[in-house]
């Protein structure tokens, strides 16, 4: 047992956070005035760095890594608020390394660890069962599908799709061509500062080649990513609760009021001391989860104990920041504002308490 | 970051629960015994004596002691099977006086103590707690009088637990009046023989149906080898165990959740998406209860201080207890009212009892809220009030 980052996992981690500091400033605030939801330019430089590649074999440009690593990074660019498709990307990368074939890995892994190759998920579907454009037929050998998918993160920078749809039998999954043919991107305006797409897909042709694993596979692949995902999104949360909470006690130190500083007023104190308990809880039981996918070990009862109680946690803890912090709190201009926005939309990314507890459920025989 | 026990904690892990199987029969009387709420009889003793043989107690020990040399972690796989097994962990000797005698009793007294506590052949009643002294320790008012060759001890003790069976009294005593706020400058600690005369026992029984006891001192005299390191400095060596002594586990409540889970199947109870929804959040709770213990022990492993962390651990354990027996009730409905023997009882009343003695850890060793206070100012570092 040990509880203490490894050297390496120090030094992956406190990288990680030093180069945010610097090259990552304010950066959600910047991309919500702008239409792509991502910078093109910081995406190149964690390329460079290696995060998008971390876990891919070195024979694919990456640097085989583990899950844990990985989930370092995302804390630091949840306590960052890095806004853009990295999770989507990162996830992505991994069902092709373990569900696609050798042709699909040279295609797409290389380019995503060089942060030329931007991927995103299409999975949810607008009002799923009565989506009447839903359609999927085939054509010379090509398939042509059609279905509108909504919250789908960095569509309009996304190079690919990884699209699902139901094929009559069961679920596929479909690697589209973002520039194919018959696809629309249009913002969806959120709570969060993150830019979310509805994407159109009106009769878009994809080449047989492009189903990743197989064609009645597609819902044990795309619940493999969305429960890598979970895990990602947890460690974002861990590392932006951890910011609040920073900023809540330092906040409590200096504001004066009675004539003392409100952070020695107990009931101040308990209220951060709350934050710190259900923070550390959150952070153990995210590192155990990735620590069990790093020795391969299934986790899929424990990744949904982290992203439950992150889920829960990540709304509860910002809104106490916000208290504590007073009007300030409230202004749109603090970062409180910020955090307390985009807690909600990580609440439900990849599933809410109430989805994870039901696995659980399931997890534990019920 | 490594989640795991080492292969030689794995292979002591199965040994200790070999042990406990092979000891079966003793166990469940043991078990039961202790869950009478009168304490200690002829089963926990002996059982504790089998553990003790082993040098289990307190395999952290020196050797010359009684130990083992073992890390913290032996000692954290240790607790976790008693208290699966029999409920109780560790003995107030082994946990709380002993490691204080360790470092700060004179060579007599660790050779008279330490391998009889290591054996358990003897129990302490641990003596802080008085009507006045709850949460603000520092405010002890029993009184240890020095003399010539003696002190001579007035006053009385409330919530004593373990006293009506235990040998010795951990008595912390007022060795100098002080009328500052420094009120914790004057406090000693104290070895005495709960046989010495002008010491009286009465019972108090809490709401889970425990016997705690008053605990009166009329003019005690006890000789000056029963004061434990330097006159004074007792409050200081009480926190200071704090600091290295506070281990705990959840092995016992991940029992009492699989008998609940296995009634709710059996019942019929488990498609229900409230219950389901509660008993995901009761799992929740104990794996981060789990993972704040191992902590705990990793970091003692390590020479670190965990002060906040296991001031965490504690509320975290206490908390998801309470929320464990809350979630049985309400699963069974107006049946978790009834007390065991009742042919309605669900597991024969277990949780009941459960629900009523929980209560207690989340007053004894610490409050929530003074834990929360310890978090804060220790942990977060947020000035005193």
């Amino acid at each position: 047992m040990d509880f203490t980052f490894s050297q390496s996992e120090k030094l992956i981690k406190d990288s990680a956070r030093e180069f945010l500091e610097k090259e990552a400033i304010d950066i959600s605030r910047q991309v919500e005035e702008n239409e792509e939801g991502c910078l093109l330019e910081l995406w190149q430089k964690m390329a460079h760095l290696g995060w998008m590649g971390i876990m891919l074999p070195e024979k694919y440009g990456g640097f085989a890594g583990n899950f844990l690593e990985l989930i370092l990074i995302l804390e630091e660019t949840g306590r960052a608020l890095v806004p853009g498709p990295l999770i989507a990307t990162v996830c992505s990368g991994l069902s092709i390394l373990k569900y696609g074939n050798e042709g699909q890995r040279k295609e797409f892994l290389p380019r995503i660890a060089e942060g030329k190759l931007i991927l995103s998920t299409a999975f949810i579907e607008a009002g799923s069962t009565t989506d009447k454009n839903r359609k999927i037929s085939l054509n010379n050998g090509d398939y042509i599908l059609s279905g509108t998918r909504l919250f789908v993160h960095g569509a309009r920078v996304a190079d690919w799709f990884i699209y699902k749809t139901e094929n009559g039998k069961g679920k596929t999954l479909f690697l589209i061509d973002a520039k194919s043919h018959g696809i629309k991107c249009s913002v969806l305006e959120s709570i969060a500062p993150d830019r979310i797409y509805e994407v159109v897909f009106d009769k878009v042709k994809v080449p047989k080649k492009n189903i990743l694993g197989k064609r009645e596979n597609g819902s044990r692949v795309a619940r493999e990513i969305e429960e890598w995902g979970a895990l990602c999104e947890s460690a974002f949360i861990l590392g932006f609760l951890q910011r609040v909470l920073d900023i809540t006690v330092k906040h409590a130190k200096r504001r004066e009021q009675f004539g003392r500083p409100i952070g020695s007023f107990q009931a101040i104190q308990h209220q951060c001391a709350d934050m710190a308990t259900e923070i550390d809880k959150v952070k153990f039981l995210t590192y155990q989860a990735a620590w069990k996918l790093s020795e391969q070990v299934p986790a899929t009862k424990e990744i949904s104990m982290a992203k439950a109680r992150a889920s829960d946690i990540s709304r509860s803890i910002c809104l106490l920041g916000i208290k504590i912090h007073g009007g300030i709190g409230l202004s749109e201009e603090h970062d409180m504002a910020l955090y307390f926005r985009r807690a909600k939309m990580s609440e439900i990314a990849f599933g809410d308490g109430d989805f994870h507890r039901e696995i659980i459920a399931q997890q534990l025989g019920l | 970051m490594d989640f795991r026990f080492s292969p030689d904690e794995e292979k002591f892990k199965q040994e200790v629960y070999n042990f406990f199987i092979r000891e079966q029969e003793i166990v469940n009387e043991a078990r039961k015994e202790w869950g009478s709420g009168l304490g200690f009889g002829p089963y926990c003793w002996e059982i504790l004596k089998k553990i003790g043989s082993k040098g289990w107690l307190c395999p952290t020990w020196p050797k010359e002691y009684g130990g083992l040399e073992l890390s913290y972690m032996y000692r954290y796989i240790i607790m976790e099977q008693m208290q699966y097994f029999i409920n109780i962990y560790s003995t107030v000797g082994a946990g709380m006086a002993g490691p204080i005698i360790l470092r700060h009793g004179g060579e007599k007294q660790k050779r008279e103590y330490l391998p009889k506590i290591a054996k358990g052949e003897i129990e302490f009643a641990l003596g802080y707690t008085e009507p006045d002294a709850g949460s603000d320790l520092a405010a002890i008012s029993i009184k240890a009088e020095e003399k010539e060759d003696y002190f001579v001890i007035n006053g009385s003790k409330l919530f004593n637990t373990r006293a009506h069976y235990a040998q010795y009294h951990w008595l912390g005593a007022r060795t100098e009046e002080i009328d500052s706020k420094k009120k914790y400058k004057g406090i000693s600690l104290f070895i005495i023989d709960l046989k010495t005369p002008g010491i009286a026992i009465t019972p108090i029984w809490t709401v889970g149906g425990t016997r705690t006891n008053e605990v009166f001192y009329g003019d005690v005299y006890v000789p000056k080898e029963a004061l434990v390191g330097e006159k004074n400095r007792g409050f200081y060596y009480i926190l200071e165990a704090l600091n290295y002594e506070r281990l705990s586990t959840v092995a016992g409540r991940e029992r009492d959740f699989q008998e609940l889970l296995s009634y709710v199947k059996e019942k019929g109870f488990g498609k229900d998406v409230l219950t389901r929804q509660r008993l995901a959040e009761i799992a929740i709770d104990i794996e981060s209860a789990k993972l704040f213990a191992l902590r705990v022990a990793a970091m003692l492993d390590k020479n670190q201080i965990p002060n906040h962390e296991a001031s965490m651990l504690k509320m975290v354990v206490a908390e998801t207890e309470q929320s464990m027996v809350q979630t049985a009730m309400q699963i069974f409905g107006s049946y978790g009212q009834l007390r065991r023997g009742s042919k309605w009882a669900p597991l024969d009343g277990k949780f009941e009892v459960m629900y009523r003695d929980s209560v207690e850890r989340l007053i004894t060793r610490g409050t929530s809220e003074i834990i929360k206070n310890i978090i804060a100012q220790r942990g977060l570092g947020l000035p005193r009030g």
